[in-house]
């Protein structure tokens, strides 16, 4: 009965969607805004990568926004876990075979130094800081393979997000006074497809780096569950 | 004086508090307060400016629709400064309240809350607009589960599915919006879809769809029946600070939404009708099923969905004295069952249930918490010399004013609803003073639940006798949504 | 238009899921599966038949037929606020195991109305 309820609602929903959809025609050219941001995002912002001007200079309050909620994701979730109760755990987990050891530790810092690679290069190429910092989770989260009872310290990871929010504000604050608008780009732009160009997107973006790697890390910290066992020691 | 620092400085102390933390642990929940405080008195302080002339506030410096501006009218302050007023003296009653748990997280996520908030009324564009409610739904997911036991776990699990299902139709409706207009920007769009279906009175099938969906989606958040089965638990099972700030604040933003999208997004005038029955419809169930409940919070947060129901009603009428009497039915709601619920805070954690039953008598032993009950409650009832009576008698004469058959039988049904909500009350206010006591020990007050209820105690007792000033204010605010092409003009230039 | 099929597809049964299932973890990967859905409902918004991508990665290319790069930039926060909202609710489905003993939200009824 429940699901003849669900597949008729879906049915009304499906026709609706359908006659919504078709006054969107699929692949031509069709918005303004996004041919403005095409034609006129590197000489405007310096960045070659335009969605990454997009993000950070044309919407970067939306960006500001996203790095609050992942903020959040992480302070939501050590809350939901904070009053957790401690169980003991009787069995140790089994130690790493030799191959992964290996393996994980000689992967380890090129996994880190690709990561620093993609949010360093934001405005050149596809990728940037949460990409970056994304591949720099799944580093440390291969060293935690390796190591699963290596004790983290959550008090530097949670300094290093809000160091990283900070900063992120405190550069927005710059372009308030610098250039009068909040975000404002107001550092010298410098020549399109250069390392150091496109003004404060480069800076903004290995903040966000850092501050993504040191979330997700944290996360994974978490879901592994070692904080527990930390305290049954 | 620029509005983006409402927005900023309470982001960038949530983000501080950690650094705080490291210097000393005590110092942690000054920082809200502090944060809240700026907030009010500047919102305050742009008042006047902002009735000349509401500010328009570029992201970035990219013009627009390219960029994302900021919009601070007369709606947006009111919003804003009862944000901050509201914010500021819970965080203040939350110094010694908060106790358990780990106080820095919490302290961090209340003005993460705020900041959404504040952003979410703010913003002039759409997809910013999401965001922030985002950062509103997900720091109350987490503060919904701050106590941790089970009752509060599988409220946040109920919240959390609706709301992300929410959010996903808000993101459905802003996606298909953005495939036929291409823009986000709040007064583009405006512009675009005026002048593409011009003042018709049908709504094209292509425009309503999405409409639908964002009315959904911000329902959801806005808690309008039949969207609404989360908030009972959700509300009951935070601490009382917080659903102090969720019942005060946070679901009047999902209002807020939806009446800038109506009257000034879409502009659909001819489906408001259909809207003030759904607002009476949550009136009425949200009253009803108040009457029934035994538990003084859950009464409390279904008493929040009829008032919710009935500022959804007013402002569903459509004329400018009608919008008038629902915000000022908004501010009396936020303030009064703020009120209540940090009065009833301290009564539960006396008593250590939330029975009404379990209240019996405690007029005496706690006479400040007693008080601010009484008064919260006689304000949310709409007795005289309280706030709540020329809000509730605005909202009936434009009501009449409006003279239709309709809404004279509309109106009939709010009084009556009225009439049940003050049963109930009057119910526990009997409860409380008339009734045998039980033996609860007096004990002192703290200081700063007492300054916290006199606050709102005077704010109530104020504006109910001198409306006049904040009146000319949401007088502007109802001017603001109803004139579309003035919303346009400003923003766009 | 298959992108269009596809899209709305993946949050159709995100929803059948969600209103028919009563498992949390189910109903978690319905709201995933919703989510996936509107990043590819965004994404082909934006697309243009033979655009490139919206990147100036060597001189020469025709900015006329790059894709929209605002969908893109939308996915992107999109895609961060179901990553904070899956890390929430996965945490929420450990503490109600831990509470409960079960995941199955059928058979959790202490709050009704």
């Amino acid at each position: 009965m429940k699901k003849i309820i669900a597949i008729l609602f879906l049915l009304v929903l499906s026709y609706g969607i359908y006659l919504s959809i078709n006054s969107i025609p699929f692949g031509v050219s069709k918005t303004k805004v996004g041919n403005y941001y095409n034609l006129n995002g590197v000489k405007d912002t310096g960045a070659n990568n335009i969605v990454t001007a997009v993000v950070l200079n044309y919407r970067g309050f939306d960006t500001l926004g996203e790095v609050t909620v992942l903020f959040l994701a992480v302070l939501g979730f050590s809350t939901i876990l904070f009053t957790m109760k401690k169980k003991k755990s009787d069995n140790m987990p089994t130690p790493p075979s030799l191959i992964l050891s290996i393996g994980c530790k000689f992967l380890f810092p090129f996994v880190l130094l690709f990561g620093i690679y993609i949010f360093i290069h934001g405005h050149l190429s596809p990728g940037g800081g949460f990409q970056g910092g994304a591949v720099i989770a799944s580093a440390f989260l291969l060293f935690y393979l390796v190591k699963p009872s290596e004790k983290s310290s959550k008090k530097s990871f949670q300094l290093i997000e809000s160091l990283s929010g900070m900063a992120f504000i405190v550069i927005g604050i710059l372009g308030l006074v610098f250039g009068n608008y909040f975000l404002s780009n107001f550092l010298p732009k410098g020549i399109a497809g250069k390392l150091i160009s496109a003004g404060i997107i480069p800076l903004i973006y290995i903040f966000i780096g850092i501050k993504v790697g040191s979330e997700l890390t944290g996360i994974i910290d978490r879901l592994m569950g070692k904080n527990n066992e930390k305290q049954v020691k | 004086m620029n509005p983006v620092y409402l927005i900023i400085i309470p982001l960038l102390s949530a983000f501080s508090i950690p650094l705080f933390g490291l210097i000393s642990k005590k110092l942690v929940k000054f920082i809200p307060p502090l944060a809240m405080l700026f907030n009010a008195v500047y919102a305050i302080l742009l008042i006047p400016q902002i009735l000349k002339k509401p500010i328009v506030v570029l992201m970035g410096g990219y013009s627009l629709p390219f960029g994302i501006n900021l919009f601070v009218g007369p709606l947006g302050i009111i919003f804003t400064g009862v944000i901050a007023i509201i914010g500021f003296i819970v965080s203040f009653y939350a110094i010694n309240y908060i106790k358990e748990g780990d106080k820095e997280k919490y302290h961090m996520l209340y003005l993460l809350l705020l900041t959404g908030a504040t952003g979410a009324v703010l913003t002039g564009d759409i997809f910013n607009l999401f965001v922030f409610c985002e950062i509103l739904c997900i720091s109350s997911f987490a503060l919904v589960a701050d106590l941790g036991d089970k009752r509060s776990i599988e409220s946040s699990v109920k919240y959390l599915i609706q709301g992300s299902v929410g959010s996903g139709f808000m993101l459905l409706g802003i996606g298909l919006l953005y495939g036929q207009f291409g823009t986000l920007n709040m007064a583009h769009l405006a512009q675009i879809i005026t002048e593409k279906y011009g003042a018709a009175q049908s709504i094209p099938i292509d425009l309503f769809i999405p409409f639908v969906f964002v009315i959904i989606g911000f329902g959801i958040e806005g808690s309008i029946f039949p969207l609404n089965a989360w908030l009972p638990d959700a509300h009951s099972s935070a601490p009382s600070t917080i659903s102090a700030v969720l019942s005060g604040l946070a679901i009047e933003i999902g209002l807020y939404a939806i009446i800038r999208f109506v009257f000034t997004i879409f502009g659909i005038t001819s489906i408001l009708p259909a809207l003030a029955i759904l607002g009476l419809i949550t009136l009425v169930i949200g009253e009803i099923t108040a009457f029934a409940q035994a538990n003084i919070k859950r009464m409390l947060a279904y008493s929040s969905i009829g008032q919710l129901g009935l500022i959804f009603f007013a402002i569903s009428i459509g004329t400018s004295e009608a919008i008038t009497g629902g915000l000022f039915q908004f501010l009396t709601h936020a303030f009064s069952k703020a009120l209540l619920f940090l009065s009833v805070g301290y009564m539960i954690y006396r008593t250590k249930s939330m029975e009404i039953s379990s209240f019996k008598g405690i007029g005496k032993k706690m006479p400040f918490a007693s008080l601010a009950f009484l008064i919260g409650s006689f304000s949310l009832v709409g007795l005289p010399l309280f706030m709540g009576f020329s809000s509730k008698f605005i909202i009936v004469k434009s009501a009449i004013l409006k003279n239709s058959t309709l809404f004279n039988i509309l109106i009939m049904v709010v009084l009556l609803c009225t009439i049940i909500e003050g049963a109930y009350f009057f119910k526990v206010i009997q409860t409380i003073y008339f009734k045998k006591s039980n033996n609860i020990e007096i004990k002192k007050a703290p200081a700063t639940a007492v300054i916290a209820f006199f606050i709102l105690i005077i704010i109530i007792i104020g504006l109910g006798i001198y409306p006049n000033e904040v009146f000319k204010i949401l007088q502007c605010g109802a001017t603001e949504l109803l004139d579309k092409s003035q919303y346009i003009r400003s923003v766009l230039g | 238009m298959v992108y269009y099929i596809g899209a709305f597809g993946l949050i159709i049964i995100g929803l059948y899921v969600l209103m028919v299932k009563r498992n949390l973890i189910k109903m978690i990967i319905g709201i995933s599966l919703i989510n996936t859905g509107l990043n590819l409902f965004l994404i082909s918004v934006g697309f243009i038949k033979l655009g490139t991508a919206p990147i100036f990665s060597k001189p020469g290319l025709n900015p006329k037929i790059m894709v929209d790069p605002l969908p893109q930039a939308m996915v992107l926060t999109a895609i961060v606020i179901s990553v904070a909202t899956l890390a929430m609710a996965l945490a929420l489905a450990i503490r109600l195991y831990e509470h409960h003993g079960t995941l199955d939200m059928g058979k959790i009824k202490d709050q009704k109305w």
